[in-house]
């Protein structure tokens, strides 16, 4: 799931953040439902800016071929927009007045698939 | 408030205007009707599309729980599609455990009896001590399989009352063009909520409750004066209980995630009026800021179309007063990771927006199993869940069932 060999050159300074990097949407929900607010909103502040950057980054590699040790800077980006929901709509971890999440179950999708298959 | 504001009644003389029975929401008796005079005799989407099972031996496994069936979709060594009951016809047994995979034919576990993946019996052990076993005749049972645009139905009716095209005969115009075939799935999602499955559905008929029950997820977008409550320009009821319902979202501004969102791939809150061509299949072009379709299949499944994704959902009825929602989502296959991190903007929002529906329709449904109130209010813009009583009753009548023994 999180790589301990560091992330690519240009992306050192969110090594920090490496323990945000689950490699499944499931994995990044339950993730965000056990931090706390103030742990979301420092994530979500040090990847805004990233974000484009990791995904122009990553266009050199299809989906299926990215490399193991760039695989992490995927998780951080999409784990950013969980945080994202936090931050800039419910201002808490979890959905306000909303069916609890123990009563949800989450699957892969093919983008999922293909990215924790390969490498 | 003039009579433009209620645009739709008119259209639909026979279903009325006044408060609507809680009866049907909320009886045990009157769900046991819906299993014998609806759900058994319905087309139902299994949330399946036809090139999740592009080889030979490709099969997956669906309970439908309301009416105890499990069911088997497979493609056999023909190349044909079939849908057979997962059953074994030697004492019964539970033929597949798993829920989807590849295989050349299934061996029953109970005393090893083969079938290949046509269905058909090939290999009884110890075949000798059987009395004129009718090989022939022994195949898995079949069930009524059929596709529409590549979505895969089934039908457990002895003879399905209507076929699968006629059923969906009023989506031949408005959705049947639609590009499926370019998207796949970009996540799954199931959820358990304890209310009825119409006081689950009804909150998705409506743009109505937005307003309230989504003020925070999509508060962008409910900012103007002019349209706090998002009335629907397109409502379309169809004889059979199916309806089309347009949602529109005025323009708003971006957060710096849907911006960035947006900046790679099509978002679920940014219409298709943001320079995209029409989209075939929907009613964007008529509709000012157009945002997406919901289009619902009677009873309880639907195939909700926007600018750049669809969606496929059910609201499983368990028993009276549980509901299972199991909703698809679709989108332009990912080629790079750009398209995957701005896809999964939108499933986070989908899903997050379907959990504060989800917890309102349980508080609902408790409340009116209170008894407090015996009828809903419901406007011109709630006229299709008006329309889903109407057709419900139509099947299973007005009286509950209980009602009748007494
Ligand atoms: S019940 Fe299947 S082989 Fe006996
Ligand atoms: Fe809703």
């Amino acid at each position: 799931m999180t790589m301990s060999s560091g992330l690519p050159e240009n992306f050192k300074h969110l090594e920090p953040y490496q323990g945000w990097a689950h490699s499944t949407e499931d994995g990044r929900m339950r993730q965000r439902l056990e931090a706390t607010m103030d742990e979301i909103t420092d994530y979500y502040r040090a990847l805004l800016p990233e974000v484009n950057n990791i995904a122009n980054h990553l266009q050199q590699w299809p989906l299926d071929a990215i490399p193991a040790a760039q695989k992490p800077l995927l998780f951080m980006a999409l784990m950013f927009m969980e945080t994202a929901m936090c931050v800039e709509f419910f201002h808490e971890p979890d959905v306000p007045e909303a069916l609890g999440a123990e009563h949800i179950e989450i699957y892969a999708g093919r983008a999922e698939q293909l990215v924790n298959q390969s490498g | 408030m003039n009579s433009n504001a209620r645009p739709f009644a008119a259209l639909h003389p026979d279903i009325g205007t006044g408060p609507v029975s809680t009866m049907p929401a909320v009886d045990p008796a009157f769900f046991e009707k819906e299993r014998e005079h609806i759900f058994r005799k319905m087309w139902i989407n299994m949330i399946l599309r036809e090139e999740d099972l592009p080889n030979a031996g490709d099969y997956f496994v669906r309970d439908i729980e309301v009416l105890d069936v499990s069911v088997i979709v497979v493609r056999g060594d023909d190349g044909k599609l079939r849908a057979v009951h997962n059953v074994c016809p030697h004492r019964g047994n539970r033929l597949v455990r798993e829920d989807g995979g590849n295989r050349k034919g299934f061996q029953c576990d109970f005393h090893g009896w083969v079938f290949d993946n046509q269905g058909e019996l090939v290999f009884v052990t110890d075949e000798q001590r059987f009395h004129d076993l009718d090989k022939p005749n022994l195949g898995l049972a079949k069930v009524h399989l059929d596709t529409w645009r590549g979505f895969v139905y089934v039908n457990l009716e002895e003879t399905p009352s209507q076929t699968l095209e006629a059923s969906m005969a009023d989506f031949n115009q408005d959705l049947k063009p639609f590009p499926f075939e370019n998207m796949v799935l970009a996540g799954r999602y199931r959820y358990e909520a304890k209310a009825n499955w119409k006081t689950t559905m009804n909150a998705f008929q409506e743009s109505y409750h937005a307003a309230f029950v989504h003020k925070r997820s999509v508060q962008q977008c409910l900012e103007d004066d002019a349209d706090p409550y998002l009335a629907s320009h397109r409502i379309k009821l169809q004889p059979n209980g199916n309806q089309s319902i347009s949602v529109h979202l005025p323009p708003h501004e971006l957060t710096p995630t849907e911006m960035i969102a947006y900046g790679m791939g099509a978002t679920f809150t940014q219409g298709g009026d943001a320079d995209q061509a029409a989209i075939p299949g929907t009613a964007q072009e008529g509709i000012e800021n157009w945002a997406f379709d919901l289009n619902i299949m009677f009873p309880f499944s639907r195939i909700n179309v926007g600018a750049g994704w669809y969606y496929v959902d059910a609201f499983w009825p368990i028993t009276h007063d549980r509901t299972v929602y199991e909703l698809a989502f679709y989108f332009p296959i990912p080629t790079s990771a750009g398209a995957m991190i701005s896809q999964e903007y939108s499933k986070i929002v989908l899903r997050d927006l379907s959990r504060e529906d989800l917890f309102t329709n349980e508080v609902t449904h408790n409340a009116l199993r209170s008894g407090a109130i015996k009828s809903i209010q419901l406007s011109d813009q709630e006229i299709a869940v008006r329309h889903q009583y109407e057709k419900v009753t139509e099947f299973c009548g007005t009286e509950s069932a209980g009602d009748d023994h007494e």
